[in-house]
């Protein structure tokens, strides 16, 4: 029974995650007073590609196509383990956060090792400034996820999330103010988002990801776009689950489950508003300045360690 | 009315967080506007601990103080800078000698210097050491953030800041001072930072430049 | 309203001055007003010497050491103000520089001296201090150079964040008397806290916190190294009249802010600990400031260096202590103000002759300017503790009592700052007394000085003289009052 829920949950990630990525784009575009595109048009653009030829570059070798496979099968394997409707998870009880964390950087491993394998040099460029960018948000990310931990006294996610549930609102302390901050931070640098890397851009000196899957097409797009897609959502979640978890199902009822499935849409709800308004507000960061950004971020990490030591 | 008690008793608990966060968004922020409405978050914090600690102790003095506090420091002195900053007509960019992750770093550090400090006179003196703490980082970050930031108007914010770390040390320690010290205490600092600003005009009126660090004729 | 009105009247006659637009009549209101002021504090005083303690109200009160700073600001602020009424001539006109705004500035400045003078409550003299500094900013600035503008706004910064620390020692006073049983609303009394201080022993620790942050923060106001970094700048750019004021009556008035924390802190846990702080302060600011005017270029820089020297020789007397070291201390402060003042006025003359202040192009000055060369010697003695001034009898007492308490190293020290002051002194004023004077005609047309003038100088030279030969006995008794509070 727990295996079905915790099934189901993956799918709703997975399967909103295109979902995600579209009222993101409608609410930016209505924002910038346009009427932007469908909220499904993500969809509509998979289905595009999944039907495509995929072509390949005459210089590349076989992990060109590997690697968009191996990405997305790293994305999934990490949606797996998020808490999202239900407090447990398919891959809950496999690993910890640390696996978490590094299948999200075998996941960008891959795809930097396809981007610098399809020979152009925008692929070169991308790679090289993805590889810093996400240098400098393991640590953020990690120690961040540390200090939560350290709390609750587990290194689980899905146990960390238990936890959570069972305290309420008023008992903010420094640790959970500090470690939010600074994975927020963090979230942005992941999944690419403005102040670090602008998904829309169309100007490829500024680009990051986009520069990496510039020589991409038909079902390995697709299927790379699916995983950013899958990312976001799986990062925003993750961001829920640890600080705002209330309207998890703890149980396995269908009320709680409809419950949850609520509080999800509209926790998820609140995070897309946000996303798109400091999306629309400031400005997409020099390249030089993004490390300045992230060691904020560090130090705010570092800092909420440091307080779960002080808060005894 | 047990309800408005424990909110009371949540705010002086958990402010303590908010505060921490303006701390580290000051020495982060790059532009002197934001700080300026930085400033005026950290004294509304501010004043919503006073309104509390009126409430928990049946102090009416307490919300004379807070009222003060709101007025004062919350909405006449940030009207006052943004206004300074805006005819001021100088580049809007902070001009730090630290980046601002390096001004996390060293602000993340004074915190944590702060509660070093603190702990062993809190126990002596049965005191509230995180409050205390807080007030300590206030006071060292406001000092930072002086030597570090080189306009004249972030000299003021620094200043700014640590007089905000010295109240918050008064309020915690002692529950406040006699009414009228306190009126005398915040009617000092409107003026002062009022002549501040007519300095920083004359400042740059005769220089050309609210760059501090540029101010080095007079030496020896 | 013996003390109500000394207070008011400067405040009201801030703004009564600022009511006139044309310079003669500013000038004549101004004069009115000072006199009218110095005859109140003389009075103020006279009710003093019968009453011994004036209290009216919660927060206003004087006693026999209020008695003794009270005549020292009267002298000083009639001389200076005497003084101020031919110097004006020579300021440039400017939008803010007419007489007017300086008389309403200086009002303003004297009523927040007088204010922390005649303050009950620490958190009133707190105030008081803090206002003064805000009062004397605008005065630095006067001129609206590019110097004068660095200097106040230096002036303005050091010393409000040492004032920031200031209150938080006074605080921790506060919490201090609280925890040792005194009323919440007369814990910030000074005269409270003296007698419950014998109670406060048991905050021992936060006594000697309060301390060191009240010494620090009102040791920036004295000028003590190493918080004196805005003293040279803030009275080498104020003008003359106002240079003197903030070196002859400000610093007092800070140091007498640090006399009244300290006689609480010694009567609660003994006077170990304040006074080695205060030594150690006061032993710094000698050395630093004796070999910094070694190497100083401008005349009114060397003069505030000198400044800090002497107010190093003060802490120097009240960390030792004692009858004759306290006694030492409060006449050299009263020595110093005098001396001091006669050597900025001279200043202003040599400014007015020469075009500069820097020593190195002031050649001649005995030929060119002969009575204000005079008075720049006498001063020079007098600062340099040379008898027959009054500056000898005070330094030989602190001296007296560094070797009576066996403080030999501290002696030397002592001793070996004086020497190298003076050596300075000589080595500068000798450069710009001799030698030719550049045949400028500026010395042909110099004004001739004011009656005023005249008598604000010999004023000063004649009360040193005074205190030099014979201190008067009511002068003596007056002292005695004075340390009699603090003991």
């Amino acid at each position: 029974m727990t295996f079905a829920i915790d099934l189901l949950q993956l799918l709703v990630i997975v399967g909103a995650a295109p979902l995600l990525s579209g009222v993101v784009g409608r609410i930016k575009a209505r924002i910038q007073n346009r009427r932007g595109a469908s909220i499904f048009r993500p969809y509509a653009e998979l289905r595009k590609l999944f039907g495509k030829e995929d072509l390949v570059p005459p210089t590349a070798s076989p992990l060109f196509r590997l690697c968009p496979v191996v990405l997305f099968a790293a994305t999934l394997a990490a949606a797996a383990f998020i808490p999202a409707l239900h407090a447990s998870a398919l891959l809950g009880n496999t690993g910890d956060f640390i696996l978490l964390v590094y299948l999200l950087a075998l996941a960008r491993f891959f795809l930097i090792l396809g981007a610098m394998d399809g020979g152009s040099s925008f692929g070169g460029m991308g790679a090289s400034r993805e590889a810093l960018v996400s240098t400098l948000a393991e640590a953020p990310l990690l120690l961040g996820l540390v200090a939560v931990s350290i709390v609750a006294h587990s290194t689980s996610v899905t146990s960390i999330v238990r936890w959570a549930i069972g305290r309420h609102l008023f008992q903010l302390s420094p640790v959970h103010a500090l470690a939010f901050v600074a994975l927020a931070l963090v979230a942005i640098a992941e999944t690419g988002r403005v102040p670090v890397d602008n998904p829309t851009t169309h100007l490829e000196l500024t680009m990051i990801h986009e520069a990496m899957v510039l020589e991409y097409s038909g079902p390995s797009l697709a299927l790379i776009e699916w995983a950013n897609a899958i990312k976001l959502n799986l990062m925003l979640a993750l961001l829920i689950a640890l600080f705002a978890p209330w309207g998890i199902a703890s149980s396995a009822s269908i009320s709680a489950l409809a419950v949850a499935a609520v509080a999800y849409v509209l926790k998820m709800a609140v995070l897309a508003i946000s996303l798109a308004v400091l999306e629309s507000s400031v400005a997409k960061l020099r390249m030089y300045r993004v490390p300045d950004l992230l060691g904020v971020a560090c130090a705010l990490s570092i800092l909420a360690v440091a307080f779960t030591a002080l808060r005894r | 009315m047990g309800l408005v008690e424990f909110a009371a008793a949540k705010t002086l608990a958990s402010s303590a967080v908010f505060l921490f966060i303006t701390v580290l968004l000051i020495a982060a922020a790059t532009r002197t506007s934001t700080c300026i409405v930085l400033f005026a978050a950290q004294c509304a914090v501010i004043t919503m601990q006073v309104v509390a600690m009126a409430y928990l102790h049946r102090s009416g003095e307490a919300l004379v103080v807070a009222a003060m506090v709101l007025l004062v420091k919350v909405l006449a002195i940030p009207y006052a800078l943004l206004r300074i900053r805006n005819r001021l007509n100088v580049p809007a960019d902070i001009s730090a000698s630290t980046t601002a992750a390096q001004s996390v770093y060293i602000a993340a550090a004074l915190i944590l210097l702060a509660f070093a400090v603190v702990q062993p006179y809190a126990r002596a003196f049965a005191l509230d050491s995180e409050m205390l703490a807080v007030a300590t980082a206030l006071v060292l970050t406001g000092a930072f953030l002086m030597v570090s930031r080189k306009k004249a108007l972030m000299q003021v914010i620094g200043l700014l800041v640590l007089e905000n770390g010295i109240f918050l040390a008064a309020l915690t320690t002692t529950f406040g001072m006699p009414l009228v010290i306190e009126m005398g205490i915040f009617f000092d600092l409107l003026m002062c930072v009022l002549l501040m600003g007519v300095f920083v005009f004359r400042i740059r009126d005769t220089f050309e430049h609210v760059d501090v660090s540029r101010l080095r004729r007079l030496r020896g | 309203m013996t003390l109500w009105f000394p207070l008011l009247l400067p405040l009201l006659g801030a703004f009564l001055v600022l009511g006139f637009k044309n310079p003669r009549a500013a000038v004549r209101v101004a004069l009115g007003i000072g006199i009218a002021e110095v005859l109140l504090l003389g009075n103020c005083a006279w009710k003093l010497r019968s009453a011994g303690v004036l209290q009216q109200g919660r927060y206003l009160r004087a006693d026999g050491l209020t008695l003794f700073f009270l005549i020292n600001l009267g002298l000083i602020f009639a001389v200076v103000l005497a003084y101020s009424v031919g110097y004006l001539r020579h300021i440039p006109k400017g939008r803010f520089s007419s007489p007017r705004w300086f008389y309403a500035l200086v009002f303003l400045f004297l009523f927040t001296m007088v204010a922390a003078y005649l303050s009950a409550n620490l958190g009133m003299l707190w105030i008081a201090i803090e206002a003064t500094t805000l009062a004397s900013a605008l005065l630095v600035g006067f001129y609206n150079t590019k110097g004068a503008v660095e200097a106040g706004w230096k002036y303005l910064i050091v010393c409000t964040v040492g004032i920031a620390f200031a209150l938080f020692g006074t605080i921790a006073f506060y919490l201090a008397a609280v925890r040792g049983g005194v009323p919440a609303e007369m814990a910030l009394d000074w005269a409270t806290l003296m007698t419950a201080a014998p109670g406060m022993t048991a905050a021992r620790e936060l006594l000697k916190l309060a301390f060191v942050f009240a010494a620090v923060g009102y040791g920036t106001k004295i000028g003590l190294v190493p918080m004196h970094s805005w003293l040279p700048d803030a009275h080498a750019e104020a003008p003359a009249p106002i240079s003197a004021l903030l070196s002859a009556v400000l610093l007092n008035c800070a140091m007498y802010a640090l006399l009244r924390l300290d006689a609480i802190t010694s009567h609660a846990i003994g006077g170990n600990f304040s006074h080695t702080l205060l030594l150690s302060f006061g032993g710094l600011s000698l050395l630093a400031s004796a070999f910094l005017m070694i190497v100083q270029r401008d005349l009114k820089r060397l003069l505030a260096y000198s400044s800090i020297e002497h107010m190093g020789i003060v802490a120097l007397g009240v960390g030792l202590g004692g009858p004759l070291g306290l006694f030492g201390a409060l006449l050299h402060a009263f020595n110093h103000s005098l001396a001091k003042t006669l050597l900025f006025f001279t200043t202003g003359s040599v400014r007015e002759t020469f075009g500069t202040l820097r020593m190195d192009r002031i050649r001649g000055m005995g030929r060119a300017l002969p009575s204000t060369s005079a008075v720049l010697v006498v001063g020079g003695l007098a600062v340099a503790g040379l008898p027959p001034f009054g500056l000898f009898v005070s330094e030989f007492a602190i001296l007296m009592s560094a070797f009576t308490q066996s403080h030999y190293l501290l002696a030397l020290l002592m001793l070996a700052a004086i020497s190298i002051a003076f050596g300075a002194l000589l080595y500068h004023f000798q450069r710009m007394l001799s030698g030719e004077p550049p045949g400028s005609p500026a010395s042909a047309n110099r004004p001739r000085p004011l009656a005023f003038e005249i008598a604000a100088v010999s004023i000063c030279g004649v009360c040193l003289l005074i205190l030099g030969l014979h201190v008067p006995a009511v002068f003596i008794s007056v002292l005695h009052g004075a340390m009699a509070v603090l003991q």
